[in-house]
């Protein structure tokens, strides 16, 4: 973490994934803020479709964060006449699909938005929005995660997790290395809320969950409030760079998750759950697989928020309205 | 129908929770008054909870009193508040040794030790979940230092598996400390209780181990006796030791300091076991 400099508030903010439920909020919040100039929400998906409140601060643009040019275009007309000065970056791949397109838009768009950003006249500060799922969940390391917590390099980790760990790994390579430009990477907790991409979501919206007999790891969930309330935050903590883990108020056994998502939780022995959810997996559609999920079902796994309390002045204020996805 | 299920569990769970908070009020009454940092939801971050720990306590207590009908000396040198750590030596194939002294502590000084597993603990079904619910944390410097800024009290023995393996003939003979309890004391300037724990190593004389490629275990030991037997223990606290003493946090990345700190506390173990084994009349008595 590098100590502030003296620090405007910012004129403009660019938000990618400003249709995720997440990016909506933050718009609106932004919004908030009269002092703000400019907000450009940026999405894949129609205007209508976006969730976002009317106000004429507010742009909305379509852009493919996989092709190059319209990434270029977006940056170096609109957002550098509107003299935009913070990009928020959440438009990570939701669901858990693999290939190369995936990828593209996972970590490709991501090299491209650092390069760019890096010579852009007016952007002085890039927030990333990272997740916890980075972290090696095993025997013999930590419970509280701690930013300097061992990654998920394993060699067998599926692209939803080598993707968001390549892309981390990204952006803190280029922390402090960029003239100009500010970086400021968030590792926010599990958003325990539909169309997050939540893992343990689509888990916990089966009937019955199935969970590794004997094991009953403590687990750490994020509120959409509390995501956006820590973005919000990294906007506005100009002169601040750094990793930031951030937690959620709601810090329980995977057990009790379960029983407060009313869903008949049953134990079984833990070879079996790979395979039968898998088999889920394939023949219903459905986004959770228990590969990508292993360690924090075995081994409590739960962020540790000081940095992000000391560093941003951020604290989890909101628990989950359980059950969640209501 | 498996909503209804799901409801039927909720309630069962929910009336398991009373019936436990009725039987065992007296133990659970005593854990609540020893305050814990609640992450929500009635766990801490590293799975601590009341009610299970309650269990526990009421299971231990009957050992502790009835079986093995410990006895204590020197609870006055435990610390009632801020970072600590108890060291004691290990042995008796299973970690009764533990259990007593934790017992003990929570009986007689009102505070919760946060007992240190090794790494594999954490891995063994059920046994895991017990634990971390009894306020055992897997045996990693993060966890370790995470409890000691927030002020807990750590029960750690230094000599791990080799300790707990040892052969009978060799009982009472420390092994060699491994020296991470004396980096911590120093870094976080906390005080180290040694303690001796006389009677764990004549509980389960073990005749042989079997190593096991497919487990976490290390291994598998085959006592004497399928039960430990009634030993009396015999358990002592010394007085604190503050190996931070004229050093500084930083001294703690001194290997030759820390080193001579883990020694000076292996050979207040070992002087309080010696101590133990002079006082005490028999292995039963």
């Amino acid at each position: 973490m590098n100590e502030r400099p003296e620090w405007r508030s910012p004129r403009g903010v660019l938000v990618l994934g400003a249709s995720t439920p997440v990016g909506a909020r933050l718009c609106r919040r932004l919004l908030e803020d009269r002092a703000l100039r400019a907000v450009m929400a940026v999405g894949l998906e129609p205007l209508e479709r976006a969730g976002l409140p009317e106000d004429p601060r507010l742009s909305y643009h379509r852009v493919d964060l996989t092709r190059a040019r319209p990434v270029h275009d977006l940056l170096f007309g609109t957002a550098r006449d509107l003299g935009v000065d913070v990009m928020v970056h959440l438009a990570l791949h939701r669901a858990n699909d693999f290939g190369d397109r995936v990828h593209v838009q996972n970590v490709e768009s991501l090299r491209w938005l650092l390069s760019l950003s890096e010579r852009h006249p007016t952007l002085r500060r890039l927030v990333f929005r990272s997740h916890a799922e980075v972290y090696r969940v095993e025997r013999g390391l930590p419970s509280l995660i701690t930013e300097d917590h061992p990654v998920d390099l394993s060699a067998d980790a599926p692209q939803w997790v080598r993707d968001r760990v390549e892309a981390d790994l990204l952006a803190c390579s280029r922390m402090g290395m960029m003239s100009g430009l500010e970086l400021t990477v968030l590792r926010c907790a599990e958003v325990l809320a539909p169309n997050e991409g939540s893992q343990l979501h689509d888990y916990l919206s089966a009937p019955v969950c199935l969970r590794s007999a004997g094991f009953d790891p403590m687990l750490n969930v994020l509120t959409r409030e509390d995501a956006t309330e820590a973005l919000r935050l990294a906007v506005y903590a100009g002169g601040l760079q750094g990793l930031f883990n951030i937690p959620g108020a709601d810090t329980l056994p995977l057990s009790t998750c379960i029983r407060l998502s009313g869903r008949l939780e049953v134990p079984v022995p833990g070879p079996l759950l790979a395979p039968i959810y898998e088999a889920r997996r394939w023949l219903q559609g459905t986004q959770f697989s228990y590969r990508i999920n292993r360690g924090r079902f075995h081994f409590a796994a739960v962020l540790d928020g000081t940095q992000a309390r000391q560093g941003l002045g951020y604290e989890p204020q909101h628990r989950v309205d359980w059950p969640p996805g209501r | 129908m498996s909503v209804g299920l799901a409801m039927l569990q909720s309630l069962l769970g929910r009336a398991r929770r009373r019936v436990a908070s009725a039987l065992w009020a007296e133990p659970l009454e005593h854990l609540r008054s020893i305050p814990f940092r609640d992450a929500g939801h009635g766990y801490d971050v590293f799975g601590y909870e009341p009610l299970h720990a309650a269990l526990s306590l009421s299971l231990l207590e009957r050992l502790h009193r009835y079986w093995f009908r410990v006895q204590s000396h020197g609870t006055e040198h435990v610390p009632r508040q801020g970072p600590a750590l108890l060291v004691g030596n290990h042995a008796g194939t299973l970690p009764f040794d533990a259990m007593m002294v934790w017992t003990d502590v929570i009986l007689q000084c009102r505070r919760l030790p946060r007992a240190v597993a090794d790494y594999f603990v954490p891995s063994l079904p059920y046994v895991s979940t017990m634990y971390a619910r009894s306020g055992v944390v897997g045996g990693s410097a993060g966890n370790v230092r995470a409890l000691l800024e927030a002020g807990e009290l750590l029960l750690i023995f230094p000599e791990g598996v080799p300790g707990i393996v040892k052969p009978f003939r060799e009982r009472y003979r420390l092994r060699e400390f491994r020296v991470g309890h004396a980096e911590l004391a120093i870094r976080h300037q906390a005080p180290v209780v040694p303690v001796g724990i006389v009677g764990a190593e004549e509980q389960m004389p073990q005749v042989a181990r079997l190593p096991v490629r497919m487990s976490s275990l290390p291994y598998v030991p085959i006592p004497l006796t399928p039960l430990p037997l009634p030993v009396r223990y015999h358990i002592h606290y010394g007085e604190p030791l503050c190996l931070h003493e004229g050093l500084r946090p930083e001294d703690a990345d001194d290997p030759e300091v820390v080193h001579r700190a883990s020694e000076r506390v292996r050979h207040a173990v070992q002087a309080l076991v010696d101590k133990g084994l002079r006082l005490r009349k028999g292995v039963f008595r």
